[in-house]
């Protein structure tokens, strides 16, 4: 079965297409490169499956399942009762003042103890006597209004990064945008971020269970960073490290959103040939643990020495897709990165 | 940062708390003035402004979100504090009802103006906060059957702790009432910087785009953000009613407020928790009791004239609020105590930039 099965994937930019019904799979514990020329469309297909962008058409699957936030019965709730609650709103903003006037003012006479039942039952004859048609009018915009909203909140959110991050999907970026201001060891921790389960009452009172959380997560992070090799950096600030480290605290971030498929940007550009090395066992190492792993790479020795399998982009659209030694001999791929012979 | 090593580091990090231990010794200083230069009396309303800069500060300085709208928030406190206790009124709630009441009707506040704005990015959230700002006002001046309209709603009762009761003409137990107020304030917003709350603000800051790839929720954690930072704002709006004795009317609670909230979070250093307690000390110390001094002074000695406008400082203050701000983003754009993080976000690039006569700055 496949663990990430994209199937005609399109994304355009206005009357661009930058990738055009890209489909392809990667199975468990493979490694799987994309590459192509400047420009074919491999970052914006790796922003399409990650929710960054919106693709016109296409669906990303993993695991068989659609990477969705899926409507449930809870949502459903949730759009009634924020509708409920702009119609109620709405209903006492129009009539603030008399329902306030008919509940309250009447019924205070500067003595207590005040008829709360009174000004109860005061306020709903108050709003049943008023002509209907303003209150109805009220309660109808209202609902229409908080039903719109809440909807189209929802629609845009629904295949946003997070839903895809949570679906076991995690990235990094071509320019690392590591949280750069922040230490390594931080870093790693937002990655871990939707694994913890300290709420804000345990956070903003510092109760027993945020403390051991804290100490775990602290331990765990640790752990992940051993394993892409920067433990002896966890306190340094991000932006100190040298450029080979960001590129691997970035997979060390992605890695504790624990994935089951790391879509890696361009690790090795601006490597030196000893960091590329290294990184390309780090990759092996995780397909170890595992994770399988999508790649862009312009770097050959890398793509050719760690992929299973390869596809080749231009101009959005795959020309090819095999193992990485009929890679090498396709006479379309020469083509699309040397040019082909004039005759 | 200032010289590393030493013990320098470990004060700074709790610069929060000296200065909070420096505001309760000050009334021993008082005792040593002339009654005229009695400084506990004045101080309170630095205190409000400090709970009122902490809100603003958990929005834009540690999430990044620019908020124009804080004196809304600030009055729907005040008046929510003076509905639920006044005598004009059947709820007659006491202090320490009132006050979470109000810190849960801000909060509320703050969750309905986020939900349909949050999504906005910087100067378009700025201005859609600030209209609500203009939109609270205005809708406080106009229902006039429960605000009083212009008038404010006064008289507040007295707050009382344990059958104690906060007289208005005697200025210490409310100077203390405030300080021990502030510090829990102080206190659950350094606890919630340090948890994975704060870090998930600070990367929202840094990169969102970075924090949703790697599953943040950040629509969730701004609203948090937003109701938190109303409810700290909502509650400087009920201390300043029970300060007043009043609600104050509509009006107080103008531009101006949220604009004086920015400078202090700005001056005192954005997403740092000492820094926005200096902030407050700064500006209103200058606002509300230099200048006073200074005019009073002036004019108890006839180098003021009341035929000229221009020979009193107080109607230089707004001046001297620009250019101080001027200055400091000149000079210090990261503010007199700054946080470590948001003082290396706004040099990041400079060493980049090439040192020469005319160069273009980011």
């Amino acid at each position: 079965m496949s663990l990430l099965r994209v199937d005609d994937l399109t994304l355009r930019f206005g009357g661009l297409t930058a990738v055009n019904k890209l489909s392809f799979e990667v199975t468990p514990g493979q490694i799987y490169a994309i590459i192509g020329p400047n420009g074919a469309g491999k970052t914006s297909a790796f922003n399409a499956i990650t929710g960054v962008y919106v693709p016109a058409c296409g669906c990303v699957r993993i695991r068989g399942r659609e990477a969705k936030r899926p409507f449930t019965r809870r949502t459903l709730w949730g759009f009634l009762l924020v509708a409920a609650l702009t119609a109620a709103g709405l209903v006492l903003a129009v009539n603030a003042e008399p329902l306030w006037e008919a509940a309250i003012t009447m019924n205070y006479l500067y003595q207590q103890p005040f008829p709360w039942a009174k000004a109860l039952q005061d306020g709903l004859t108050y709003l049943r006597d008023v002509e209907w048609k303003y209150s109805a009018g009220a309660a109808g915009f209202g609902a229409l209004v908080g039903l719109a909203g809440a909807w189209s909140v929802w629609r845009r959110a629904r295949c946003a990064p997070d839903v895809l991050a949570g679906a076991g999907v995690a990235r990094t970026f071509q320019n690392s945008r590591l949280f750069h201001q922040m230490t390594v060891l931080d870093n790693v921790l937002v990655g871990m971020d939707t694994k913890l389960r300290t709420r804000f009452w345990h956070a903003a009172f510092r109760l027993p269970r945020h403390r051991r959380e804290l100490r775990e997560s602290s331990r765990k992070a640790l752990e992940i960073l051993r394993f892409a090799g920067l433990e002896k950096e966890a306190t340094a600030v991000a932006s100190s490290l040298s450029y080979g480290h960001q590129r691997r605290l970035e997979i060390a971030r992605a890695l504790a959103v624990e994935p089951v498929i790391l879509l890696l940007d361009e690790p090795a550009a601006g490597m030196n040939p000893t960091e590329a090395a290294g990184l390309m066992e780090l990759i092996r190492r995780i397909r170890g643990r595992g994770i399988a792993v999508l790649l862009i790479e312009h770097h050959m020795k890398v793509v050719m020495g760690v992929s299973d399998e390869i596809a080749v982009l231009e101009y959005g659209n795959k020309i090819a897709e095999g193992k990485p030694e009929a890679i090498k001999i396709d006479p379309k791929v020469r083509a699309a990165y040397l040019g082909t012979a004039e005759v | 940062m200032g010289a590393r090593g030493g013990i320098w580091p470990a004060v700074y990090a709790r610069m929060h708390w000296i200065l909070l231990g420096l505001a309760a010794l000050l009334p021993a200083v008082d005792l040593l003035l002339p009654p005229e230069f009695r400084l506990a009396d004045l101080v309170r309303p630095i205190f409000i402004f400090a709970v009122l800069g902490m809100g603003l500060n958990i929005v834009t300085g540690f999430t990044g979100l620019l908020n124009l709208g804080v004196a809304a928030f600030m009055a729907i406190g005040a008046y929510t504090y003076a509905i639920a206790t006044c005598d004009i009124y059947p709820f007659q709630l006491g202090f320490w009802t009132a006050l979470p009441l109000t810190i849960a009707v801000g909060a509320a506040a703050g969750i309905i103006l986020g939900l349909p704005t949050i999504r906005l990015k910087g100067d378009y959230l700025a201005i859609v906060t600030m209209g609500f700002g203009e939109m609270v006002q205005d809708s406080l001046k106009n229902l006039d059957v429960i605000t009083k309209g212009t008038q404010g709603i006064n008289p507040l009762p007295s707050p009382t702790l344990f059958g104690y009761v906060f007289k208005p003409e005697t200025p210490l137990p409310w100077y203390y009432l405030f300080l021990a107020l502030l510090a829990v304030v102080v206190l659950l917003t350094r606890n919630l910087e340090r948890s994975r709350i704060g870090r998930t603000w600070a990367s929202i800051r840094e990169d969102e785009l970075a924090a949703t790839c790697m599953g943040i929720n950040s629509m969730k954690a701004k609203l948090l953000a937003f109701a938190i930072g109303a409810s700290f704002c909502s509650m400087a709006g009920g201390l300043w009613g029970a300060y007043l004795g009043s609600s104050g009317e509509p009006g107080n609670y103008d531009f101006q407020i949220s604009i004086i909230a920015l400078c202090i979070v700005i001056v005192g250093g954005m997403g740092s928790v000492s820094g926005v307690l200096l902030g407050a000390f700064v500006m209103i110390g200058f606002n509300a009791i230099l200048l006073t001094k200074l005019t009073a002074f002036l004019a108890q000695h006839g180098w003021t004239s009341s035929d000229n406008v221009f020979t009193s400082p107080s109607n230089w203050k707004y001046m001297m609020f620009g250019l101080a701000l001027i200055l400091m983003m000149r000079f210090k754009p990261e503010g007199l105590l700054p946080s470590r993080r948001v003082k290396a976000e706004l040099h990041e690039y400079d060493k980049d930039v090439p040192r020469q006569a005319g160069g273009a700055t980011t």
